[in-house]
């Protein structure tokens, strides 16, 4: 009846620690009488724990008659932000107590969240900075770790240049201390600085924003109890984000919804869908074509929302035609009419929402994959509506914060990108000179044929994605685009089992000068290598032993009170950061407008910070007042609409967490946007339009070579109580002076938006406009500032501007690759992408053959990540204690394979082999095979629990699934290809 | 007189395990004693469900008959708790239990198993209410402070349901009249084609 | 479980005759008492040891609808 995950090694455990008491190793009477306290005269020497007393009685209960504070603060786990209620003794947390008043989690938790407590008691975390000295680990101080760190830098930055340095940041961070992270990558002069985005959604934000203007989540986990139709394709929200389906699931009773679920394998979501649909990993774009085929054949489109606000939805009928019922089924497995069910259900039984997660980004095709689930949206009539929408659900607790504030080698803070403009404006905000930022960066010069690069043309190219990192480690410089290969990492928060080609990954860290980790945990970076000397680690406490506003999937912001001081000798991400720039000499000018207490920048200061520079994505309205007078009065917020009723105090009006976009500046009192690009709200009332953000029109190519005028500005569509009743192009100043809209803005306005001009001031655009000036008044006339575009169907700046199907890089059908090969080898982010050529090698060996199971990973409800802190949590640990690997039935009795029994899973590159328990069940199929992503800790049949620094080693060790894990890469964000390669499983 | 229950939606149980960690942490309960355990059947198919399970807290619970030390007792709530300094630790209640609520700290050999541990529904034990010595031996006492079982204060999608049993039956009948279907009822595919999910 | 005449729980092996010296039954019975009343002293008692509560206060009832439980029925319903 138990479900077969769990097996009973907890009786084992209790046995072993039973009979490992007894010297002769035998059981006789005596001393199992005197163990359990029954012996002669009464009073035994006894552990505490053996006469059933629930626990030792030390610090951490709640104590009677001891006053109780409480605090708020938001779980740290994944992007849903469940409130977390904290109740502290003494400055010790000593409860978790429901947190009845959040609208987005009412008082719900997971396994994960429920056991947050555990995190702060640490018994498993780092307490000091330790340093790796001939293989042992030792312990020092904080100033004398920073100051070698920083030396080290130094030396690497003269000998090789800034871009030697990694600066890998985390999605864990808050939104103040992502921030301060791209700021001290900008003033440290690289854009090599990433964050686990990359290898999560980093195909949806590149995907979805060249669509209609922001890569984020449309809606929100609440809205969708709107939803008559919900499609999850490539998402296990049961397990990756469940209490998210305390929406999903009364939205569908409510609403008798439709829950489709489209995935590889038969999920505990698709457990609770109403139809469950199979089909082969990395065919999505021909799923996608394969419905909308049905849904133009039989005229199921929303005819009127394409015509005035989608362009180039005719070239996607063209492809769209290839894609019959019989081809789709050739090359993904859905049997026609099933589709044809599932394509009628979501274009008719509106509103309808699509939802993707790992399982539609982590391929080779995820850009064009996420824009096919956006056509899908588009061509339904199925964004900007209540119930409707791309409602992506993000990972870890900020990675959308992090995402937005900038830890992306494309990108500064906010999705300014990186050309002058975006330098300019920042500079103008942090008021350091823009030269001086450019003195910063490398010279490059020119390598094998290629361009070199200025100092200024190189602070304007993106950095090295990190899926790749130790590519540029153990590649000939001569390969690689900057000055020189990479020598150092400089890790805050990330794992080291989460990205594929671990093996290789494994010898670049060996490569390294320079690897430091700032984690509550060693994690797999300071365990898997052989590395002797140049390591460093420092302990950094998590979010609720400091205080900042993090970002949740559905943009709304939820600011984190501080509910225990930092533990040990942990401090957090600003006072680490602060410490590095003082060392690296910059500290003074970054920190010029930022208070700093006892070395600790103060996080309020930091948003607001924020808040003066991030216009471009509506971060400008969020002050910390207002954030925290959200969390006092949740209570206050609709259920479902996440509006507080008008005439309340404090946050009357507001949506919760003043979802970005909040316009303008805190004063005018935006009340943040809850569903993107929603014409039927008046843009005060959190309403927009589409992005005009590729311009205003499009010189379209013909097919007879000419080239004709297309406008890309929304027909006859906008947002309620617009002025403009049609298309309109993002506001300027000189569009506000077109207009007449300029007289209302303020002389203090004026003048800001000339100064920031000099001599072109009609140019000054809505975004770097710091006196939120041209934001306000079109707000004023019921315009949105960044204009009123179609969305593109077709993106002309990406390759493969139309989605077409690719056979991922290890392919269980060589037959299908000739006919859909991936793109063409390349260079892409300073290094050659080989995909083809590896593509190419994989059916001349014949892999289908000799690997024949594909071999897919994910996530399960119980871990987190990469799992270095969630299998320190003892509470969680007992609950996982094997890695495994699930086998079908028929592929384990082909092979021998019992249930529960050890297998090793080999895979086509690196000899990679690692031996896991096997699972053997129904919910994969024929020829599939399924590892979560979350171990580490033994590599390659080898444990290496003892390379942990004492007292650190998780509870749980296990092998990681990215040791198998093969080569491929997004050509326009560097994703890896994590959800399909090719492996061989046999009885170990 | 209110009598209180654990009623687990098993159409919304997603199998999370919070009710599990919560537990855990609110009493801290050592490794290898799990009150609350989430059971799935079908893992893995078409018709896989997922339930919560603790002790059920019976009206006329079998534990307590069997008990050769009777040290259990039934509170004007309807919780069943014990002493475990009466506990013996012979295991018959575990024998008797049709959930197997009851768990031992130890392994047995010879007839013991150490005190017996089970779920309390947050009502604490025979000690004084809200003292250390109720905590250390039987965990936090919910009840009394004018709460319910944190398992189901805590579950994910609102599936386990605790308190009053009339107030709980009206919930969970609110639901099944809202979904339009038996909650698997037996025959209710074949009589009316309506399934739960799968 | 291996099973011995020594080691069958004290209730079950009515039939054996006392050895001499301190068998099981005889230590139950002569330390039988003493054995429950010295676990429970041993029991780390972090304050004054409270005493155990009488039997019509064990039973009495706790449950009571204050504003955190209202809550909880409030999330539980549509």
């Amino acid at each position: 009846m138990l479900t077969k995950r769990r097996d009973a090694t907890s009786g084992r455990a209790r046995l072993q620690g039973f009979a490992a008491g007894l010297a002769s190793g035998v059981l006789d009477r005596r001393s199992f009488l005197r163990r359990s306290g029954l012996a002669a005269g009464g009073a035994a020497a006894l552990g505490t724990l053996s006469l059933g007393s629930v626990r030792k009685a030390k610090a951490g209960p709640m104590q009677p008659g001891v006053a109780v504070e409480i605090k708020k603060n938001i779980c740290t786990h994944c992007s849903v932000g469940c409130t977390v209620i904290a109740e502290v003794q003494n400055g010790v947390w000593v409860g978790q107590e429901p947190a009845w008043d959040s609208p987005i989690n009412r008082g719900s938790h997971c396994a994960k969240g429920a056991s947050v407590r555990e995190l702060v008691h640490g018994d498993r975390r780092l307490k000091y900075p330790m340093k790796l000295v001939n293989g042992e680990w030792t312990r020092i101080g904080w100033d004398q770790a920073i100051s070698e760190i920083g030396d080290k830098m130094t030396e690497i930055r003269q000998k090789s240049g800034a871009d030697s340095v990694y600066l890998l940041g985390s999605a864990k961070f808050s939104n103040e201390g992502a921030y301060l992270f791209r700021k001290f990558a900008a003033f440290w002069g690289t854009n090599s600085v990433d964050h686990q985005a990359r290898i999560c959604h980093s195909t949806t934000v590149a995907g979805v924003a060249n669509t209609w203007g922001y890569g984020a989540q449309t809606n929100s986990y609440n809205d969708i109890r709107n939803s008559k139709t919900i499609i999850f394709m490539g998402s296990n929200a049961a397990e990756a984000h469940p209490v998210s389906l305390q929406h999903v699931l009364t939205g569908k009773e409510t609403n008798r919804a439709n829950m489709i679920v489209l995935d590889p394998r038969f999920t505990r979501t698709a457990a609770h869908a109403t139809e469950y649909v199979r089909f082969r990993s990395g065919t999505d774009i021909a799923v996608i074509w394969g419905m909308l085929h049905h849904i133009f054949a039989n005229g199921w489109e929303d005819k009127t929302f394409i015509e005035q606000r989608v362009y180039g939805m005719d070239q996607i009928k063209a492809e769209v035609a290839k894609w019959t019922p019989a081809e789709v089924e050739r090359v993904s497995g859905i049997p026609g009419e099933q589709l044809k069910k599932v394509a009628e259900t979501f274009a008719k039984q509106r509103p309808s929402t699509f939802i993707w997660c790992m399982g539609g980004t982590q391929h080779t095709v995820g850009t064009a994959n996420v824009r096919a689930y956006c056509n899908l949206l588009l061509a339904t009539g199925n964004v900007g509506v209540f119930g409707g929408g791309a409602n992506i659900f993000r990972g870890h607790c900020n990675v959308q914060g992090a995402t937005d504030l900038g830890l992306d080698i494309t990108t500064l803070p906010l999705y300014y990108g990186l050309v002058e403009g975006a330098w300019k404006h920042w500079a103008r905000v942090w008021e350091v000179d823009y030269e001086y930022f450019q003195s910063r960066f490398d010279e490059v010069p020119a390598k094998g044929g290629r361009p070199a690069r200025t100092r200024k043309e190189n602070m304007e190219t993106p950095g090295i994605p990190s899926t790749r990192w130790f590519d540029a480690t153990l590649s000939d410089p001569e390969d690689v685009d900057q000055r020189d290969a990479l020598k150092a990492m400089v890790i805050f928060g990330h794992g080291g089992n989460t990205v594929p080609r671990m093996p290789e990954m494994v010898k670049g860290l060996e490569k390294l000068e320079l690897l430091v980790v700032a984690d509550p945990h060693p994690t797999t970076f300071a365990a898997i290598s052989g590395r002797k000397n140049g390591t460093y680690l420092l302990p950094i406490c998590t979010q609720f032993e400091t205080s900042g506003s993090r970002s949740a999937s559905n943009r709304s912001i939820q600011w984190g009170e501080q509910v225990v001081k930092p533990i040990f000798e942990s401090k957090d991400d600003y006072e680490v950061i602060y410490r590095l720039s003082e060392k690296l000499g910059f500290a003074e000018q970054m920190f010029k407008n930022i208070k700093v207490e006892n070395k600790r920048p103060v996080p309020e200061d930091l948003l607001r910070e924020i808040n003066r520079g991030g216009f471009s994505t509506g971060y400008s309205g969020q002050s910390p007042e207002r954030l925290k007078a959200h969390m006092r009065n949740q209570d206050k917020f609709d259920l479902v609409t996440l509006r507080a009723k008008a005439d309340v105090a404090e946050v009357g009006g507001d949506y919760y967490g003043l979802p970005w976009p909040c316009w303008g500046t805190p004063a005018i009192k935006h009340p943040g946007t809850h569903t993107l690009y929603n014409t039927n709200l008046h843009v005060k009332d959190g309403g927009g339009t589409f992005r005009a953000r590729f311009g205003v029109v499009y010189a379209e190519k013909q097919p007879d070579g000419t080239s004709k005028n297309v406008n890309l500005l929304a027909e006859g569509s906008y947002s309620l109580g617009s002025e403009l009743t049609d298309g309109y192009p993002e506001f300027t100043y000189g569009v506000l002076k077109k207009l007449g809209w300029d007289k209302d803005l303020t002389e203090a306005e004026v003048a800001t938006i000339t100064k920031i001009g000099g001599a072109n001031p009609d140019a000054v655009g809505w975004a770097i406009d710091l006196s939120g000036g041209i934001i306000r008044v079109a707000l004023d006339h019921g315009c949105i500032p960044f204009g009123n575009g179609k969305a593109r169907a077709v993106a002309w700046n990406l390759p493969d501007p139309v989605p077409v199907h690719r056979e991922p890089i290890y392919s269980s059908r060589p037959e299908l690759v000739g006919q859909y090969p991936t793109r063409p080898d390349g260079r892409q982010f300073r290094m050659a992408n080989i995909g083809l050529s590896v593509q190419k090698a994989a059916v001349d060996k014949g892999f289908a053959k000799s690997f024949p199971i594909i071999l897919t990973s994910g996530r399960l409800v119980e871990y987190e990540g990469g799992g270095e802190e969630t299998r320190s949590n003892r509470w969680l640990a007992e609950l996982q204690q094997d890695m495994f690997v699930e086998v079908n039935p028929a592929d384990a009795a082909e092979r021998g394979i019992a249930d529960g029994s050890f297998v090793w899973v080999t895979g086509p590159e690196n000899n990679s082999k690692a031996r896991v328990k096997a699972l053997v069940t129904d919910r994969v199929g024929r020829g599939v095979a399924f590892m979560p992503f979350h171990f580490a800790g033994a590599f390659q049949g080898v444990d290496q629990r003892g390379n942990y620094p004492k007292g650190t080693d998780p509870i749980v060790l296990g092998e990681s699934v990215n040791t198998i894990t093969t080569y491929g890469y997004d050509p326009v964000t560097g994703m890896h290809e994590g959800k399909v390669t090719l492996c061989q499983i046999r009885a170990a | 007189m209110a009598r209180v229950k654990f009623l687990c939606d098993a159409d919304r149980c997603i199998e999370c395990n919070a009710c599990v960690t919560a537990c855990k942490n609110e009493h801290d309960v050592p490794w290898g004693i799990n009150r609350r355990r989430v059971v799935t059947i079908n893992d893995g198919k078409p018709g896989e469900r997922s339930v919560s399970m603790a002790c059920m807290h019976c009206t006329d619970a079998p534990c307590a008959a069997v008990c050769p030390v009777s040290c259990f007792y039934t509170t004007a709530d309807a919780v069943v708790l014990h002493s475990k300094d009466l506990c013996i630790g012979c295991g018959y209640c575990f024998y008797a239990c049709p959930f197997g609520a009851p768990q031992y700290p130890k392994v047995g050999n010879f007839g013991s198993r150490g005190k017996m541990d089970k779920c309390t529904y947050c009502a604490g034990g025979p000690e004084a209410d809200l003292t250390s010595a109720e905590y250390v031996k039987y965990g936090s006492n919910r009840l009394a402070e004018g709460k319910l079982p944190i398992c189901a204060e805590m579950c994910s999608t609102k599936s386990l349901l605790a308190g009053d049993g009339d107030i709980i039956a009206s919930i969970y009948k609110e639901r099944v009249m809202k979904r339009g279907y038996g909650s698997g009822a037996w025959g209710w595919k074949t009589a009316y084609k309506e399934t739960i999910a799968s | 479980m291996t099973k011995s005449p020594e080691t069958m729980p004290s209730g079950a092996a009515a039939t054996e005759k006392p050895a001499a010296g301190l068998d099981r039954r005889g230590f139950f019975r002569v330390g039988g008492a003493a054995a429950v009343v010295a676990a429970a002293a041993v029991v780390p008692a972090t304050e004054d040891a409270q005493a155990s509560e009488t039997a019509s206060e064990r039973t009495k009832a706790r449950y009571r609808e204050t504003e955190h439980v209202k809550n909880f029925y409030r999330v539980n319903r549509y």
